[in-house]
């Protein structure tokens, strides 16, 4: 038969997958040794790297065979390709984001091939979603910054040498929550809604939850002034609401919403309107507070369709570009050649992700933490690339997998790792086609 | 001078590496589609058609429709076979699979379902060729027969 021969071609694809990835990162760890002096660092974060990949690959091969087989390689390539960048930028900060990844990783295998970690996510989602809260709430009373400037916003929590960002883990627990809540409420929220079409009225089991997630953006938003956790988790939020009752009112209900706090928030803090009037004309500004988004566009400018090579161009003029704005140097360096391959990774991601929410059809639970998972790191990466580019307003998120950041790479991972094991599980269609 | 032959190699190499990832990438989600699509074809149960027929037209523009266990007419894209008809509802009627018997359900719609030119008030039982009528359009049921042998 045929799909045998299919089969092992395919294999030899998802291999040759891998080794690509690694020959670019290869070429791109080599290039900074030869052009910058200091970088002796650059071997032992690429056998870092490898040695994550390689232990990846092999345990996710060996002990859970039916895997999605795109979604890690896809999380390597970017995240490989970001200590590639990071390590351009700001050398220091690089052995830190290698220590990580290996955590991350390991955070990855652990959620993937632990057991009971999807029945637990949903049997104690009351006790993760209290323990968060409170997370949180330390953040607002012990909160503070690694770059220790008085105004700028205190989202860390400190743990000695490491700092933490708690909004990062909010946003698996949310979803996890969420997915869990509206699983269970589904069947009641789908009939409500089925009442609703004659009465035209939309189903407390919907309004509920969703005014009450929008103050928790709020709070998020004045107490933190985070305004990219606060707009990601509201509308990913949105989005798993609309799923689960296919009204769409949900969503312009939500979009409501989101016009009625922009509105406000432009009028009552300076950290939104500015975000917004650099959005609407940074040049009046453009040596001033538009300075950073500016030479963003200059970035891609730069950059052309090949991009000036890495270690060639200049990224070093955005500040701070190896965290929110690692999209511009990575569009400075590697061209639009490498804008397109982020793109797609993001786009595979999402798809393969909606893929496996699709095959749990039949369950609620599941279907919604897949898709939300995805969403949050879709909507994530489409907001900051987004933001680098000045189609939206700058939301200071991270670019998922790429940009600095300990606790983003390790919740990044952690989700993939929560997709990854969602993707094994037999599902009803995979029965009935093996039938 | 050797340096900047090597970089510019490197460049190369990370260019045409970054290529080939996403030619290979687009490859693998290509296939997996393919395969997807072939096992859904497979797994559909081929209970039989639909057929449209125009009542006032002489020509016959006919098209068919594959049925489904849950089949909904009416003139919203949601449904399984959107109705093109200005009497038609949004969501006009439903034909479903229960007990191995094929019903016909009118959902409330503003101008009525007819089967086989009566106007049906309740859940009705449906037999192989019967017409049903919404608007100016006619659907015939064609079952296939071998399917029904075997569920019943």
């Amino acid at each position: 038969m045929r799909p045998s021969v299919e089969l092992q071609n395919t294999r030899l694809l998802h291999i040759l997958l891998h080794v690509v990835a690694g020959l670019f990162v290869f070429a791109g760890m080599a290039s900074i040794s030869l052009t910058r002096t200091s970088g002796s660092g650059v071997w032992n974060a690429f056998a870092v790297w490898i040695a994550c990949a390689l232990a990846g690959a092999v345990l996710l091969n060996r002990y859970l065979p039916a895997h999605d087989r795109l979604l890690f390689p896809l999380a390597m390539l970017l995240s490989g390709w970001g200590l590639v960048v990071i390590y351009r930028l700001a050398p220091p900060f690089a052995e830190r984001q290698a220590f990580w990844l290996v955590i991350s990783v390991g955070a990855l295998l652990v959620v993937a091939l632990a057991p009971h970690i999807l029945s637990w996510l949903r049997i104690y989602r009351y006790v993760v979603l209290a323990l968060a809260l409170l997370l949180l709430l330390a953040t607002i009373v012990f909160g503070r910054n690694p770059s220790g400037f008085a105004f700028a916003p205190r989202l860390w929590l400190s743990l000695g040498a490491f700092y933490f960002q708690p909004s990062e883990i909010m946003k698996i627990i949310l979803v996890a929550f969420m997915a869990s809540y509206l699983g269970e409420q589904s069947a009641a929220i789908r009939a409500d809604a089925h009442d609703g079409a004659r009465t035209r009225s939309l189903s407390p089991r919907l309004v509920g939850p969703m005014l009450l997630m929008w103050l928790l953006s709020l709070v998020i938003l004045v107490w933190q002034r985070d305004l990219g956790a606060a707009t990601l988790l509201f509308v990913v939020f949105l989005l798993l609401l609309y799923l689960a009752s296919g009204d769409l009112r949900i969503l312009l209900g939500g979009a409501l919403l989101i016009i009625i706090a922009a509105l406000a928030a432009y009028h009552l803090f300076d950290v939104v309107r500015l975000r917004v009037d650099i959005w609407l004309n940074p040049w009046p500004e453009a040596d001033g507070r538009a300075y950073q988004i500016v030479q963003s566009l200059m970035a891609f400018g730069a950059g052309g369709i090949f991009g000036a090579g890495v270690g060639l161009g200049s990224p070093g003029y955005i500040p701070v570009a190896h965290s929110d704005f690692v999209f511009a140097a990575l569009a400075e360096e590697w061209g639009l050649l490498g804008v397109i391959c982020v793109l797609s990774c993001f786009a595979v991601l999402a798809l393969r992700g909606l893929k496996i929410g699709l095959a749990h059809s039949g369950r609620a639970f599941h279907k919604l933490l897949a898709t939300g998972l995805t969403m949050m790191l879709f909507v994530q990466a489409l907001m900051i690339m987004a933001g680098v580019l000045k189609l939206l307003p700058l939301t200071g998120v991270t670019l998922p997998f790429v940009s600095y950041g300990g606790s983003s790479l390790l919740v990044c991972f952690t989700m993939i790792g929560l997709l990854l094991r969602l993707s094994t599980m037999d599902t009803p269609t995979r029965r009935a086609g093996g039938r | 001078m050797s340096i900047e032959v090597a970089v510019l190699i490197l460049r190369a190499l990370a260019g045409l590496s970054l290529l080939a990832f996403l030619f290979i990438l687009f490859l693998i989600v290509w296939r997996s589609m393919r395969q997807l699509d072939r096992q859904l074809q497979a797994s559909r149960a081929n209970y039989g058609y639909l057929i449209r027929r125009r009542r006032d037209s002489t020509k016959t523009d006919s098209e068919r429709y594959q049925l489904d266990a849950i089949t909904t007419l009416g003139r919203s894209a949601k449904n399984s076979i959107v109705v093109e008809d200005d009497f038609a509802s949004a969501e006009h009627a439903r034909i479903i699979l229960e007990d191995g018997q094929w019903w016909l359900e009118d959902r409330r719609s503003k101008n009525g379902t007819r089967l086989n030119s009566a106007v049906i008030d309740q859940r009705t039982l449906l037999a192989n060729g019967d017409l049903i009528g919404i608007g100016k359009l006619t659907y015939q049921l064609a079952l296939n027969r071998q399917i029904d042998a075997s569920a019943s």
